[in-house]
């Protein structure tokens, strides 16, 4: 229900800034003053769509929405530590994390994160452009060409600013709470109480399991320059792609509490909702092919993968936004998913399947239990993958999935539990299929998987997969 | 002993619905404290669920005020609501116009009036309506926020303590104590607690009371791993004499270790995100918030 209000919240907004965009890269050779000014429009047209539509906007409760926010608004690095402080940031922070990996958030658990959400006011525009200028070494008017004082969105330890670079670039910039890090890194340390509102926020889960790594990636989060690492290592592997966009990271611009990107613009989830059926296939088949090649060829896997941080463009272009979840696999780690989907899709070999389940840590060896009766159990996640032809995701079979991944009294459940590695793979099965599902999106998966498996790498099964060989060859050509 | 009492379950809930009532959507006027006092910025600190239950600890040493809480009051049969009751009524005092201010007084003077008898364990006759134990109830309120404030939630500065003593001497006035009575700065509070202490008591209603506050059957479970954290920071607040008359260990030593402070402070931004959602408590929070910016601008 939250993600469907914050799904609602992150709509709206048109394509105007993306063509404005798209011309800009037509022309990558044209002057600078060209492109300083195309800057500004975007900044002013495209730039108000976005605010318009940014993920999840301060929300100030009752009427005088305005007027609060900028009355409310954080002031001193005391008025963030009172707001966030005393566990109030990570609470939160838990809130995000265990929506994605736990769909059993109880509806008095999920009000009071979005209650507390919205009782955190942006900064004032001082407060904002005080960190700029500790980060930068500059006030904002003159590390930047031009700086937006006013928020375009809500980032959950941040906000996000729009602002044109010295040389003419549409940048978001994310700005970061001062004293925040600190503040959220000391909480992280309170392990008991971290464990009792687990226990009450995610009772599904392995609480320890999710504890380390719920410490783990908040504690990466403070630092936006992890975040700036994964965002550059994404963009540049897949720079060049026919569908695949990810905003540039500015690097001169980006430090422990700044992130700064290409300001991006396009439809929002929600118009593409409207948008025909074939474009809503193809966005889907865009999203699918980022999620298995980011994780199985980068090793990356981006933790958020919410209706919020995708922009729609036609023909199945897909800018993707925010990197600060974003989980970093080793081949190892890999091996075992690898081997999963193997036995279970194209050798048929239950046994091994069972086995690879078994190495891999999710299933106890020796459960009393017949390999025929796990493999029902867990085939439900492989549904889309185990036969070939077109296949439409439906809202039903995200749910189902959701289902049984939660489904506690099924007698395997005792058996089975997520490594922490895996811990927020699970976001696939509960977020993707529900982005997926929502679009009623039909493609041929299994082809598309067999073309992204390294232990197949079969031919393009669609045009966007031969445009993506082509792309391929190209950038392997590059590499080498 | 559980039988004795009602479920003190929804605690949380009914003070929230209190306070959120008590904060005017329009008030015609600034009430008795005002935007700019100092009394404002107390009652939102973090530490004040710990300020009440010790402030229910010092009042209760009393044995003429015990006697006419355990007499009349009936808090046993439904202890939320009347600790729901109390906090609407400090919401009120502090945040109402005066007139609503005034009346919400004169209600409380009115039961008041009613409530006398013979305490059990001094013999003593009592009226809850008498200056002195009126007074003993307001300086443990007003002595416990600066306690617990400056343990778990934002310290004041000696002035601001000052200042804060003062601002609250209305609030005894407007139950009926005279003006003259009521400490007016910190020396005098301490002058006073220290002439009343000779009188003090740990009765044995003060000890089943306080014990049932400290551990209260039937609170939500998940709720009763911070309120553990809220009863440890209203003993570790306490005076030394307090805990000695009720026989609690003190934290070692006294002052309380800054881990465990922590932890206190963090139990406390739990219990306080708790509260900030139920229904009103963040709308009423941020009508302070807009008042108390416009007077430090203005």
């Amino acid at each position: 229900m939250k993600t469907r209000r914050l799904a609602a919240a992150a709509m709206a907004g048109g394509a105007a800034a993306a063509v404005t965009l798209i011309l800009l890269r037509r022309r990558p050779g044209r002057l600078r003053y060209h492109r300083g000014l195309a800057a500004l429009r975007l900044f002013v047209r495209g730039g108000i769509r976005y605010a318009g539509s940014a993920p999840r906007m301060f929300a100030a409760a009752g009427e005088r929405r305005q007027l609060l926010r900028e009355d409310l608004a954080l002031q001193t690095a005391e008025d963030v530590a009172d707001t966030l402080g005393a566990m109030k940031g990570v609470m939160m922070k838990i809130g995000q994390m265990a929506s994605y990996v736990d769909g059993g958030l109880s509806p008095a658990v999920r009000h009071t994160l979005a209650r507390l959400q919205d009782s955190v006011p942006p900064m004032s525009p001082q407060l904002a452009a005080a960190v700029v200028e500790e980060e930068l070494g500059a006030p904002p008017e003159r590390a930047f060409a031009r700086w937006d004082p006013r928020p375009i969105a809500a980032a959950s330890i941040g906000q996000v600013h729009r602002a044109v670079t010295l040389d003419g670039r549409a940048v978001a910039v994310k700005v970061q709470y001062p004293g925040i890090a600190e503040t959220i890194a000391a909480d992280l340390r309170n392990v008991t109480l971290l464990r009792r509102m687990l226990k009450i926020t995610a009772p599904a889960q392995d609480v320890d399991a999710l504890l380390t790594e719920l410490r783990d990636r908040i504690g990466e989060e403070l630092d936006y320059r992890r975040e700036a690492a994964s965002q550059r290592l994404l963009a540049a592997y897949y720079s060049g792609h026919p569908t695949i966009h990810i905003p540039a990271i500015v690097s001169e611009l980006s430090t422990r509490r700044l992130v700064t990107s290409e300001l991006s613009g396009g439809a929002r989830f929600a118009e593409l909702s409207t948008w025909p059926q074939h474009e809503r296939d193809l966005a889907a088949e865009t999203i699918y092919r980022f999620v298995f090649r980011s994780l199985y060829e980068v090793g990356a896997f981006n933790g958020d993968p919410h209706p919020g941080n995708y922009l729609f463009h036609p023909g199945g272009r897909v800018t993707f936004l925010d990197f600060g979840l974003v989980k970093h696999f080793t081949a190892a780690e890999l091996q075992p998913l690898l081997q999963m989907a193997r036995t279970v899709c194209v050798e048929h070999d239950p046994e091994a399947f069972r086995r690879s389940l078994e190495d891999a840590g999710f299933l106890r060896r020796g459960a009393p239990l017949s390999t025929s009766a796990i493999t029902e159990h867990l085939a439900v996640f492989y549904d889309t993958i185990r036969e070939p032809g077109p296949l439409t995701i439906t809202s039903d079979y995200a749910s189902s999935v959701v289902r049984r991944f939660f489904d506690l009294r099924s007698p395997v459940a005792g058996y089975i539990s997520v490594p922490r590695p895996y811990v927020i793979l699970q976001r696939i099965n509960l977020g993707l299929f529900a982005v997926l599902g929502e679009l009623s999106a039909t493609a041929d998966w299994r082809a598309i998987a067999e073309e992204i498996w390294p232990f197949v790498q079969g031919p393009p099964s669609t045009p966007m997969g031969e445009a993506e060989a082509a792309w391929r060859a190209q950038h392997q050509a590059i590499a080498a | 002993m559980a039988d004795l009492y009602a479920t003190a379950t929804g605690l949380i809930e009914r003070s929230a619905a209190a306070y959120a009532s008590g904060v005017p959507e329009d008030a015609a006027d600034d009430g008795f404290f005002g935007p700019a006092s100092v009394a404002w910025k107390v009652s939102a600190d973090l530490a004040s669920p710990v300020a009440g239950l010790r402030a229910l600890l010092i009042q209760a040493l009393h044995p003429l005020a015990m006697a006419g809480i355990d007499q009349h009051s009936g808090w046993r049969q439904d202890p939320a609501g009347r600790l729901a009751a109390t906090s609407a009524y400090l919401a009120t005092i502090t945040f109402s116009e005066r007139t609503v201010a005034a009346a919400a007084a004169a209600r409380v003077r009115r039961i008041h009036d009613h409530v006398r008898g013979v305490d059990a364990v001094t013999g003593r006759p009592y009226a809850a309506g008498d200056p002195a134990l009126l007074l003993w109830v307001h300086v443990a309120l007003v002595q416990s926020s600066l306690a617990a404030g400056q343990a778990f939630g934002t310290p004041l500065s000696a002035d601001d303590s000052e200042r804060y003593i003062a601002e609250m001497m209305v609030a005894a006035e407007l139950v009926g104590v005279p003006r003259p009575l009521i400490p007016a700065g910190v020396a005098e509070l301490d002058r006073y607690v220290a002439s009343v202490r000779p009188e003090l008591r740990c009765t044995p209603a003060a000890r089943e009371s306080m014990a049932y506050l400290l551990d209260p059957p039937g609170l939500d479970q998940e709720i009763a791993g911070f309120w553990q954290d809220v009863r440890d920071g209203a003993i570790a607040v306490l005076p030394e004499w307090a805990r000695e008359m009720y026989g609690y260990s003190a934290p070692q030593p006294p002052p309380l270790e800054s881990g465990r402070r922590t932890e206190i402070r963090q139990s406390l931004g739990v219990l306080d995100a708790l509260f900030l959602s139920e229904p009103g408590v963040l709308e009423a929070r941020q009508r302070i918030t807009v008042r108390m910016r416009a007077t430090r601008s203005a």
